[in-house]
């Protein structure tokens, strides 16, 4: 059994780093957010074999369902950056490689040198544990320990939510407006009417 | 399942499997069934559709291919698959490939946690009701896809309709189902269905009733409303009519599916089949009870079952027989609805169906949310949660001051929000007049 979830988690760890590995390097930027997703797919498995469960479908849900959405729309709404031809690599990608880097290697060396190897598992008592990321813990959690949080989220979300509309709105009141056919429909009619009314009216004058 | 193929493997041939791969064994034969079941779904429903849609337009509909056209299907079938595959010149050739399994792909995943009969779902989540929604969204991404790769206006047209109804009617789906999740307290489609138990009320919220199997949802003011949102919201979503904007054919072809041909964009029709089949499941699993109804609860309990092992074997048949009867019943029901609204109603225009969901369903489902927390504080709490009047009552009396409190709420909310839709939409008609006047002039 051990084996086997080695053997899957090594599959899943190549696939989101290959997957992230693409998404910096295609040109095409589509398929840069369809790998994107790909990667988070396999963190979303990565999470299930944690036997996290809802942990891994809030991943699907919000990250795959939601955000991954959002950037396909983003790209295919926007003109002119979905096509290939642009440049991967500014002249100054070197500085950026260090940065990074540094910034990896500043996260990644505490945890390697402070980390204990080699635990023992966990021997506790028999039967099904008790689930650790269950949907009431952290609902609890969000109400009682983590309120503040939770509510500053809210409203962070509900800013961001008014601004759309407010662009919305500015966007629309600058739009030329286009007619629909039902609307050039009723414009002909109506022309049409007031047309022959005054073709009536000059009439009526003679 | 896991253990007769344990009783076969290590008891009768002796080799002494370790219990994973009796596990996988077990979970593989049932995916495969589950597979097998998929298309045959889809078969069947498409020439129920084709039948029910034609009897109501008074034609025929397909009768010559076997006894009342009941090969039709296969027919169709071999027809899309000699079918040439054309890809177009400028396509985006893998994603134009892998569009349609990707599409396909959740809707079979989605078949995972939905529960057939007492003791028969495939795995039984203790987060099922959000795993369904969670992975019937990964389709959405699917589309986008097909309409992107396609190189075509009208599939990218199609594509942004598809997913910008998805993502609006995924909303007022998630809230409505929240109020029935807030009643159970529980995520699992298999608690879910067992809470249903009772005649016209849950033997959950009142006990001592006698269980029918017909405490169902719908019976109550809130999970009425959460019905009615539900279904609006799933007809979107299975882009049925009247929301089958993403692929109006009078406008834009066929939406993403324009340039699929072949097996490929029969893979569309079959994902867009099982989808709407394993809606209208949920719906009867959420609302009507999946596979409760009258004899299927006394028969589970003389089965065998892990709390009753000394049961009889002829009780499982005969018990998941009849709960596989009673949820396919009321599946096929809903499906029925499903036809029979495409027979009757045109399509929506899409600022209509914007309009509808955000400014209608929404704040109706919010509201339901509400109605249901009343709910549970009138049938469940007690003075621990700081409601002692309620202490006193009879489980009867409780149950009747929340149905009666919960539908005034509804019902109000309901006219309430109707009138105020009515006025915005009789005001927007008007503005749009006042444009068209000044644009032309003319009164």
């Amino acid at each position: 059994m051990d084996l086997l979830i080695q053997i899957i988690f090594g599959l899943l760890t190549a696939l989101i780093i290959g997957a992230a590995m693409m998404v910096v390097t295609v040109r095409n930027i589509i398929h840069a957010a369809l790998w994107l997703i790909a990667s988070f797919f396999g963190v979303a498995a990565l999470y299930l074999l944690l036997e996290a469960e809802f942990i891994a479908v809030v991943q699907v849900l919000v990250y795959i369902g939601a955000i991954s959405i959002l950037i396909l729309f983003a790209i295919m709404l926007t003109r002119h950056i979905s096509g290939e031809g642009e440049r991967l690599l500014t002249r100054h990608w070197w500085a950026a490689a260090v940065v990074a880097l540094g910034l990896f290697g500043a996260v990644l060396l505490p945890t390697l040198a402070g980390n204990a190897w080699g635990i023992p598992l966990p021997t506790g008592p028999a039967g099904t544990p008790e689930p650790l990321s269950g949907v009431e813990e952290l609902g609890r959690g969000f109400v009682s320990e983590f309120l503040l949080h939770f509510e500053v989220a809210g409203v962070l979300l509900t800013v961001a939510l008014i601004g759309a509309i407010v662009i919305a709105f500015e966007e629309r009141s600058r739009r030329r407006r286009v007619l629909t056919l039902a609307e050039e429909h009723t414009l002909n009619q109506r022309q049409k009417a007031s047309a022959e009314r005054a073709a009536a009216a000059a009439d009526m004058a003679d | 399942m896991r253990d007769v193929i344990e009783q076969i493997i290590n008891t009768t041939f002796g080799w002494g499997w370790p219990g994973w791969a009796i596990s996988l064994i077990g979970y593989l034969i049932v995916a495969a069934i589950l597979f097998l079941i998929a298309p045959f779904q889809m078969l069947f429903l498409t020439l129920f559709e084709r039948r029910a849609i034609a009897r109501m337009q008074d034609r025929v509909g397909p009768n010559r291919v076997g006894p009342e056209g009941a090969w039709q299907p296969l027919a169709d079938g071999v027809k899309i698959f000699t079918k040439e595959d054309i890809v177009p010149d400028s396509a985006d050739r893998w994603v134009h490939l892998i569009a349609p399994c990707v599409v396909v792909a959740p809707t079979m995943f989605m078949f995972a946690v939905v529960p057939w009969g007492p003791g028969m779902v495939p795995v039984d989540m203790n987060i099922g009701l959000l795993f369904f929604f969670a992975i019937s969204s990964v389709s959405a991404v699917g589309l986008m896809m097909a309409g992107w790769a396609s190189n075509n206006k009208f599939a990218l047209i199609g594509a942004m309709r598809a997913v910008a109804q998805m993502v609006s009617y995924e909303i007022p789906a998630v809230l409505s189902l929240l109020s029935i999740v807030l009643i159970t307290g529980s995520l699992s489609l298999v608690d879910l269905i067992a809470y249903q138990g009772g005649l016209f009320i849950s033997s959950s919220d009142v006990a001592g009733v006698p269980d029918l199997g017909l405490g169902w949802f719908i019976f109550t003011p809130v999970g009425f409303l959460a019905f009615i949102a539900f279904f609006i919201a799933a007809l979107a979503e299975g882009e049925r009519t009247p929301f089958d904007i993403p692929e109006a054919d009078s406008e834009i072809v066929a939406g993403y599916m324009t340039e699929y041909s072949g097996m490929k964009f029969g893979l569309f029709y079959l994902a867009q089949y099982v989808l709407n089949f394993l809606l209208c499941a949920i719906t009867s699993v959420i609302f009507f009870g999946g596979w409760q109804g009258p004899g299927v609860g006394w028969l589970y309990a003389q089965a065998i079952t892990p709390a009753n092992p000394g049961g009889g074997w002829i009780f499982n048949v005969l018990a998941g027989a009849l709960g596989v009867f009673y949820f396919l019943a009321k599946t096929y029901g809903f499906f029925f609805v499903m036809v029979w609204i495409r027979g009757a109603y045109p399509r929506l225009r899409i600022d209509q169906l914007m309009d509808f969901g955000w400014k209608f369903l929404i704040p109706l489902t919010l509201v339901n949310i509400f109605g249901a927390t009343i709910w549970v504080a009138l049938t469940k709490w007690g003075a621990a949660e700081g409601l002692a009047i309620v202490e006193g009552w009879s489980p009867m009396l409780r149950w009747a001051v929340a149905f009666v409190v919960t539908l005034a709420l509804n019902l109000g909310a309901y006219l309430f929000l109707a009138r105020i839709f009515a006025e915005s939409q009789a005001e927007r008609l008007r503005v749009d007049d006042e444009v068209l006047e000044r644009l032309t002039n003319v009164a």
